[in-house]
């Protein structure tokens, strides 16, 4: 009777992931003793929210088994939208509702020609992306906004603090509560990953399997309005490619993320984005300069993609199993 | 004994493949003669012959760039790095020549980078099976992120364009040189595409990886030789850039983006319905250098643009859904 108690399924990489973020911390503490700093690990915590809220639209999508190529050039567009109506002197309740509209209804379009009319998904949100893009400069030309900003408020929603961490943190961390509640504590949740499973034996559970693939587009437009709104809010000026560097992390935390905790979910998109914005922080910390960034994002998701790989991961096992002592008999888990 | 088997199974494809009208196979190349039509109308500047020199130059040069990206994508995968590794090959070039060495080795060592990015592409892809959208994105982020640290971030100035530079500023007439030697490549590439096996494993491996590996061809030393071509004629696209440009610039992938895959998601509109092909390809490069062109001369901004090539890839995409109405539907991603 040596095991008492099992732990729950999946604890073991989820021990795995606490390992490394301690020993890349401990790496850049060595290297940089301000990483541990309360000022630096509030800006990681802020430069967190606005790519771990564009990461978790993200995640949906690839829970239902489709990519979205859009969301930045969706993102742009938001942004415009909000910065125009905050310079018309719109107040916020009105500006950032019609940016959230313009993000759902590009996710909606996507949505629906890609799940009812089954246009493929790269294609398409690639080119509605374009679109969206090109329209963000219909505003101002593709001036950056930047009348009553001071005056609207919308910097308070960078300023303002909850329990000594940025209101942005908290709003991230809730919307993530909300999300891991519906995705793995709810039927409709379960749905999801139906659709994405098998949509065929999903259709025939009674599962609605096109509206699920939409909504999964609604969301990832919805959220990547709210991730450009913190980067207006931090910037104080709308710019036309506001948007345009969240897709990069975003795929990076979802993969990442993937490939940290074995299966695409809420968790493991918090987790992958956790970690990327860690050592992308900690590499700016330690000076190395900004067009590194993407390289360094890009060969931290291939290092997730290909190490954490089913067959690699599997191959190894199977070396480590000619290494065994031949006497001793070792039962074999895949 | 395995090419008869391969040709007959594509010949009885090719008998069940619904007769799609001359609308709906033709339809991209009457838009060009559309678009060229009401551009020359409202523009006559359009047809001036040094400005079809232009649109052809800047055609011949995308076209170089897409060609391995046309094949990839008819193969079922994708590759979304392939201006990445442009950039990387011209911005290798520019740094070897800026530090004093000649054109020769400058361009063989942009071209080989190109190849070296490919291999790694065909590895992650074809050899362990990983998703190629994940794949090529991170790629291409690395291979963006080199380039720009090439030139500390900034573009490296080219002294003397050297002979590349007289290649592509040479005409013959109203067409550049180089438009010539690339209607050439094409048109041995639609040979190798139509008339040799190659093209039709091509088409098969988009249609069924495990029945072409179960015909005896190798699913992935093909995919590998297409990732690897991919990359070599994306790179050697950067150096004919830096050549044509006289510096190497970072950040000349991003424009190609999305002129790229329209390009080829257009094409691929157009002959073979839903699968890119290099003449499809041709004519699609033609019609967005005509719109860029025309749309100059009108006056339309960049944006403007932006939204008429987004909408066109659109418009690409229903016009061939509604062409393989009742078949299975396709995607690069269906691997």
């Amino acid at each position: 009777m040596t095991r008492t108690f099992t732990l729950p399924a999946g604890s073991g990489r989820f021990l795995a992931f606490l390992l490394l973020v301690v020993l890349v911390a401990m790496a850049f503490t060595l290297a940089e003793p301000r990483f541990l700093s309360t000022q630096n690990m509030s800006a990681v915590t802020r430069h967190m929210a606005a790519n771990g809220l564009a990461a978790l639209g993200l995640t949906f999508v690839v829970i239902v088994r489709k990519f979205d190529l859009s969301f930045a050039g969706t993102a742009c567009f938001a942004a415009m939208t909000i910065g125009y109506l905050i310079a018309l002197g719109q107040p916020l309740w009105i500006a950032i509702p019609a940016g959230i509209v313009v993000g759902a209804a590009i996710g909606a379009f996507n949505g629906v020609v890609i799940s009812y009319f089954r246009f493929p998904d790269i294609v398409t949100t690639i080119a509605t992306g374009s679109i969206a893009a090109g329209l963000a400069f219909v505003y101002s030309n593709g001036r950056t906004i930047f009348q009553n900003f001071m005056s609207s408020g919308i910097l308070d929603l960078n300023d303002a603090r909850v329990f000594g961490y940025s209101l942005s943190f908290v709003f991230l961390l809730g919307l993530y509560a909300v999300a891991w509640f519906f995705m793995h504590r709810t039927r409709y949740g379960a749905s999801f990953y139906a659709t994405g499973e098998n949509p065929v034996a999903a259709y025939y559970s009674g599962v609605p399997t096109r509206l699920y693939t939409m909504l999964a587009f609604v969301a990832c437009g919805v959220t990547c309005v709210f991730a450009v709104l913190l980067i207006l809010a931090e910037s104080g000026t709308a710019d036309t490619n506001e948007g345009a560097n969240l897709l990069m992390p975003a795929y990076a935390g979802v993969f990442l993320g993937t490939a940290l905790l074995g299966r695409t979910s809420v968790m493991a998109t918090l987790a992958g984005t956790f970690l990327i914005t860690m050592l992308l922080d900690g590499f700016s910390l330690l000076g190395i300069p900004f067009y590194y960034s993407d390289g360094v994002v890009s060969a931290i998701l291939l290092a997730g993609v290909v190490f954490f790989d089913a067959r690699l991961r599997e191959f190894l096992s199977d070396i480590g199993s000619f290494l065994q002592p031949a006497s001793v008999k070792k039962e074999k888990r895949s | 004994m395995t090419d008869a088997i391969a040709h007959r199974s594509v010949a009885r494809l090719d008998t069940q493949k619904p007769k799609n009208g001359l609308v709906s196979r033709y339809w991209l190349l009457a838009t060009l003669v559309f678009m060229v039509a009401v551009f020359a109308f409202l523009r006559p500047q359009l047809v001036d012959s040094s400005n079809i020199a232009t649109i052809l130059r800047s055609s011949a040069l995308t076209a170089i760039m897409i060609l391995g990206l046309t094949w990839v994508i008819a193969a079922g995968k994708i590759d979304v790095s392939f201006m990445h590794v442009a950039a990387l090959g011209n911005m290798t070039t520019a740094y070897l020549l800026a530090s004093g060495h000649g054109w020769l080795v400058a361009g063989l060592a942009g071209v080989s980078v190109g190849a070296i990015a490919g291999l790694f592409n065909g590895l992650l892809v074809a050899v362990m099976r990983l998703q190629p959208l994940i794949v090529t994105i991170a790629t291409g982020g690395i291979c963006a992120s080199i380039a720009a640290a090439l030139g500390k971030g900034t573009s490296i100035r080219i002294a003397d364009p050297g002979p590349l530079g007289d290649f592509i500023f040479t005409n013959i007439g109203p067409v550049p040189v180089i438009a010539i030697a690339v209607a050439v490549l094409y048109a041995l590439s639609w040979y190798a595409q139509e008339k040799l096996t190659f093209g039709h494993y091509i088409f098969a491996t988009a249609q069924s990886e495990a029945a072409v590996d179960q015909a005896g061809v190798s699913v992935r030393n093909l995919l590998m030789l297409l990732f690897v071509f991919s990359g070599v004629m994306s790179a050697l696209t950067g150096v004919l850039l830096a050549a044509s440009l006289s510096s190497g610039q970072p950040m000349i992938g991003s424009s190609y983006f999305i002129d790229g895959l329209t390009a080829v998601l257009l094409g691929g509109m157009m002959l073979r319905i839903g699968k890119p092909n290099v003449l499809g390809t041709t004519t699609a490069i033609l019609i967005l250098a005509v719109l860029v062109s025309g749309s100059a001369l009108l006056g339309w901004a960049d944006y403007q643009r932006q939204i008429i090539k987004g909408i066109l890839l659109l418009i690409g995409v229903t016009v061939a859904m509604r062409a393989v109405n009742g078949r299975q539907s396709q995607h690069p991603e269906a691997s």
